[in-house]
């Protein structure tokens, strides 16, 4: 670092936390020079393609791949046969990548073929020919529940007739299963019969929530290499480097400590990489027999068949309260739809009773999902995991039982709200909680209370557009979440001689602005810009270990762990001043470059120099190296039970609509927020986060739906899955609730899938306040609106069923 | 993407209807259209690729006596910023306001447009009501031969159009509304911007103390090709635009249509929105 001026003699205290830093990456990205997958090429590369089925459910006969052999540029051909070593893959192990003997979904992988160009690999594809015998889809999860359903997974039958018997409720499936229940999850606390008998009010409904996708804009890929003694690199956009490492070891039966993940900046995660998928193990297939590097990319159409979805969830929830407001009691059941094979879509329950059990004062709560195999594409994790759902729920029968008891729908949350303090009947414990102040300041800065009563009053009166304004809430873990044996993160933290930092981190940056975060909490300690850092976090052979990006943890885990790097580095200098300008360490300071006197501000020397001097003497030791885990939190026990989480974030959105009722159009006209975020460190970031996690949001509210009929994919394409666009976005009012954690790096806690969860459930309660009519199936199209308002919807029910255990 | 085998880019008029003779060749104006389908497959570009770009004849937008003649070429962009539009015929600036997005108006082209021949062409419906026509030229001898049809008779289906293999869209002629000319175009859609419309409503005619007579009405999405609605102009025919009449000639409407269920709604709320759309419309002309 170079400070032009000679001798500032004092250095004013300032910081660099809840200022607006822009992010790292935003000039390389908005000038187009950021280097993608995409603008990756190796030399001597293959270019990677999938033949998919043509069918939704069908035994695959035979596949001839002779003709595609044949022609020019082609390197290699591959099906099933030819990979006698095949593992199955994903979070229940139940399919492989090259699909043997069956297909079960329109994306299933039957052949892969490498050759020279793209348009060779795709003509070759044309030429392998597979025949089928159908056999009967399931679509719809109720069907896969019937008695006599057709398997998804069945039994295979040995070639002396015997079966490979799995008891049921096991989730090995690809060795078959008796049914088609790939998970369950069943929880409860207190005695929801009791709860029921004390309670003055209940209600029951169905919601139906629907398929979207992440949408990313960059399409998922992958570059493949084995070196000349056998080690394999790759370049990939995994969300989860370290852990996937092992598992990708797993499927190509190798060892872990020879494969090499690097990854190149990443257009775009949401959840969506959290998962290996098919393609990335053919990609190391194809890799594998053609001795040469692969590259493969997705078409958008392929990333609209062959992506993860959000998970579809059809769910009936009853729900109890006294006259005076106080809840007595949540039962809840739900069906999800797995797909024809299982990813993380099916553990979102663990998120889901979270927020029925906890997001407000429930004594009694009861909880079930079965997540049912089918043949349509499979649900994996996606921002908000789950909550979006739950929230959906609760969110329009806290507004529900409110107007049956006759009490202001604010009045009525905050009487049930959580405080911190609280330890919930799931265990979750709230050190810090700004729920109470999230409810009244989004109540207060939209005028939400007038407004309500306003709107309601004027229902009736003449004129086609009418104004909704709604409410909701959410929980979300804000520190880190126990989902694998731990949750640290570990930190390099290098200073050179001109008293520039690179920052080592096992967190990945995959567009949330984790690198700028990081830097800011780093230079803070250390008393430098934020020009004065370099981030080096994505190659698995450079970084330390970190268990991937997800639920909201990397500002807390990375942060935390960033800043105790930096804090060693801040001893060690201030031991070697002390030491040279002879005096106490606690006398001295970092700030501005400079090593300062702490209490005048005075400039001691300038860093840079200072650290010059010591790194040509010997044990300089410049480098450190930490690791954060996680502050005591447990893991859930069998019930589901524990403190998953250092930390839970909070926030409370209010929607506001206008619905046009000669035509069904919903318009959101202004969204506000509150949003208990322990403390910004980035104002602009944490800003973009709220802002961007809204109108992913409004999306799932109002106009992204993918269709899927008979497993087939009607819309996979930008034309028909209507992301919302500009002019759609409404007006926002954020704030933030400062809660500071005592255990979130400077006070703050994960943000990063909070912004979206609220909005469907808002808009629902909205649409409510606008026109007296509810809205319990996702998302809000004209059509869908218009039909319910002319009372040409048929009242959704689905009669709670469990699985057998 | 089809491989190409030939590609040619005339400079005059007369070299493209010349190479059109054989028939075996793809236009390819902006674009827009062609590129997603031959992507998709749904599109198989022929012997030869004919980029019309740059054929000067083909671009601008003209008054030539009492008539309008807008170049095939014109894009949307173009159209909606002319000010012989602007003045003259505001009804068609305002649909291609409501088009795509900024890029894809600054590359689509009118005749692209007209000859996608989609139902939910954008500017085919106030093209209808202001009675364009569509003119067209072929080399059938050696010499140049230029043809008329009204756009009314020119579409046949989805994609499909009366003109020949060897014949080129030149421009499309548009006569200058009289006094009193109303026309109010309406697209309705799942968003604001970029969509295909769900339905689209286009509505003309003079309005001379309160009666509206030379009505066209002209509906987008509701049938294999935009469409005329004859008994809905006759509803309106010489009538004082009242409550009463425009409550039966929204009823005509919904009535005289017959949409399909396809992913972007079903033919029940198209038809619900024929209604309320037109008596919207229709209202707004009336206390205009
Ligand atoms: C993202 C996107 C959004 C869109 N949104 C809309 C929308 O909102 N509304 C709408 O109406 N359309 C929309 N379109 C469709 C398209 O942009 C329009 O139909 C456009 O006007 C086509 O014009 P073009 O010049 O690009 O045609 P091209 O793609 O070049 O050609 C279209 C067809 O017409 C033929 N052709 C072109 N010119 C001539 C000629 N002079 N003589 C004979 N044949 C000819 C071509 O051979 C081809 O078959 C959209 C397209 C995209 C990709």
């Amino acid at each position: 670092m170079s400070v032009a001026e000679k001798k500032p003699r004092v250095i004013e205290l300032d910081s660099l936390i809840g200022k607006r830093i822009p992010k790292m990456d935003a000039p390389e990205k908005a000038s187009g020079r950021t280097r993608y997958i995409h603008d990756i090429n190796l030399s001597g590369q293959l270019h990677g393609k999938i033949l998919r089925s043509e069918r939704i459910h069908a035994l695959i006969k035979s596949i001839d791949t002779s003709a595609a052999k044949e022609l020019p540029g082609v390197h290699v051909v591959i099906t099933a046969a030819d990979i006698p070593d095949q593992r199955p893959i994903g979070v229940a192990r139940d399919h492989f990548p090259l699909k043997v003997g069956r297909v079960r979904s329109e994306r299933d992988e039957i052949a892969a073929v490498a050759a020279e160009t793209e348009e060779i690999a795709e003509a070759a594809l044309k030429l392998i020919k597979v025949v089928y015998e159908d056999l009967p889809v399931i679509s719809n999860p109720e069907d896969a529940i019937k008695p006599g359903a057709a398997l998804i997974h069945p039994e295979p039958h040995g070639a002396d007739g015997s079966h490979e018997h799995l008891k049921q409720g096991t989730t090995i499936a690809h060795k078959g299963k008796p049914d088609n229940v790939a998970m369950t999850f069943d929880y409860a606390h207190g005695d929801v019969v009791r709860g029921e008998a004390e309670s003055d009010v209940v209600i029951e409904d169905t919601f139906k929530l629907h398929y979207v996708t992440h949408c990313c804009m960059g399409v998922s890929g992958m570059i493949a290499e084995f070196d000349a003694s056998g080690n394999l690199l790759m370049y990939s956009n995994t969300q989860v480097p370290f852990l996937h490492k092992r598992e990708f070891a797993e499927y190509l039966n190798m060892d872990p400590a020879r494969i090499r993940i690097i990854q190149p900046p990443i257009g775009g995660g949401f959840g969506s990489k959290l998962d290996i998928y098919p393609f990335e193990v053919i990609c190391l297939y194809l890799a594998r027999a053609a001795k040469r590097p692969i590259k493969m990319l997705f078409t958008r159409e392929e990333e609209f068949l062959a992506s993860p979805t959000r998970q579809p969830v059809l769910l009936t929830l009853r729900s109890g309260c006294k006259k005076d407001g106080t809840l007595t009691f949540r039962q809840v059941h739900t069906l999800h739809d797995n797909g024809a094979y299982t990813s993380w879509g099916a553990t979102t329950p663990f998120v889901m009773m979270q927020t029925f059990s906890s997001l407000y004062r429930v004594p009694h709560c009861d909880y079930h999902t079965a997540a049912v195999y089918t043949n349509n594409p499979y649900a994996g994790s996606f921002r908000g995991y789950g909550n979006l759902q739950a929230t959906f729920a609760i969110e329009q029968h806290m507004d529900m039982l409110a107007e049956k008891i006759g009490m202001d729908p604010l009045a009525f949350r905050l009487k049930n709200a959580q405080d911190s303090g609280e330890t919930t009947g799931q265990g979750m414990v709230f050190k810090s909680c700004g729920f109470k102040d999230c409810l009244t300041t989004a109540a207060t800065r939209s005028d939400y209370t007038r407004k309500f009563k306003e709107n309601a009053a004027n229902r009736s009166k003449p004129g086609n557009i009418k104004r909704g304004v709604g409410m909701a809430s959410m929980l979300h873990v804000g520190g880190g979440a126990k989902i694998y044996p731990s949750d640290g993160c570990g930190t390099i933290l290098k200073m050179d001689d001109f008293a520039n930092v690179t920052l080592i981190t096992g967190a990945s940056e995959i567009g949330q602005g984790s690198e700028t975060v990081l830097s800011q909490l780093v230079c803070e300690e250390l008393g430098l810009p934020i020009s004065a850092i370099t981030v080096v976090n994505n190659d698995t052979a450079i970084t330390p270990w970190d268990v991937g990006v997800h639920a909201s943890r990397t500002t807390f885990i990375a942060g935390n762990s960033a800043i105790g790097a930096a804090k060693k580095a801040k001893t060690k200098i201030l031991a070697v001043a002390a030491k040279k300008y002879d005096c106490a360490e606690s006398d001295l300071d970092l700030r501005g470059g400079f090593v300062i006197r702490a209490g005048s501000g005075e400039v001691v020397v300038e860093l840079s120099k200072l650290l010059r001097n010591l790194h040509f003497q010997d044990k300089a030791e410049l480098v450190m190296t930490t690791f954060y885990y996680e502050p005591p939190s447990v893991h859930q026990d069998k019930g589901f039970k524990g403190n998953v989480s250092a930390a839970y974030a909070w926030g409370t959105q209010v929607v506001e609509v206008e619905v046009d009722t000669d035509t069904g159009t919903v318009r959101m006209t202004k969204v506000t927020g509150a949003h208990d975020v322990g403390r910004v460190l980035n104002r602009l970031g944490i800003e973009g986060q709220i802002e961007g996690g809204v109108v992913m949001g409004q999306g799932y509210a109002l106009t992204e739906d993918l269709m899927i009929e008979n497993g087939v994919m009607k819309n996979p394409n930008f034309r028909d899955y209507k992301l919302v666009t500009a002019p759609e976005i409404p007006e926002m009012d954020i704030s933030f609730i400062e809660s500071m954690d005592g255990e979130g790096p400077q006070g703050a806690k994960g943000v990063g899938e909070a912004p979206s969860i609220c909005i469907a459930a808002a808009t629902a309660n909205a649409i409510a306040n606008a026109t007296g009519v509810r809205m319990f199936e996702l998302p809000f199209t004209p059509e869908r609106v218009y039909r319910t308002l002319h009372g040409r919807t048929p009242k959704l029910y689905w009669k709670p069923w469990r699985a057998e255990q | 993407m089809t491989e190409l085998k030939h590609y040619f880019a005339p400079t005059s008029l007369d070299q493209a209807v010349e190479c059109l003779k054989d028939g075996d060749v793809t236009i390819l104006a902006g674009g827009t259209d062609l590129t997603p389908q031959s992507q998709a497959g749904r599109l198989k570009i022929k012997h030869t690729l004919m980029n019309i770009r740059h054929i000067p004849q083909l671009s601008g937008i003209t008054l030539e006596g009492k008539e309008i003649r807008i170049g095939t070429l014109t894009t949307i962009t173009e159209i909606m910023q002319h000010p012989l539009i602007r003045q003259h015929l505001p009804v068609l600036a305002d649909a291609c306001d409501h088009f795509a997005s900024d890029q894809i108006r600054n590359a689509a082209t009118l005749g692209g447009n007209i000859c996608n021949a989609s139902p939910a062409g954008d500017t085919l419906i106030p093209l209808l009501v202001l009675d364009a026509s569509v003119e067209l030229a072929s080399m059938p001898e050696a010499k140049l031969y230029r043809h008329s049809m009204p756009l009314s008779t020119f579409f046949v289906g989805p994609g499909k159009t009366r003109r020949s293999l060897c014949e080129l869209v030149t421009c499309i002629r548009i006569p200058l509304p009289a006094e009193g000319h109303v026309a109010r175009f309406h697209k309705l859609g799942t968003r604001p911007a970029l969509d295909i419309s769900t339905i689209s409503i286009g509505i003309a005619g003079t309005l001379k103390a309160g009666i509206l007579s030379n009505v066209r009405v002209a509906f987008g999405a509701v049938a294999p090709t935009p469409v005329r609605a004859s008994q809905t102009e006759k509803a309106l025919e010489g009538q004082r635009l009242d409550a009463a009449t425009i409550e039966k000639a929204a009823e005509v409407a919904h009535n005289e249509v017959k949409p399909i269920d396809d992913v972007r709604a079903s033919a029940w709320y198209r038809k619900e929105m024929i209604h309320n759309i037109t008596k919207r419309i229709l209202s707004h002309v009336a206390q205009a």
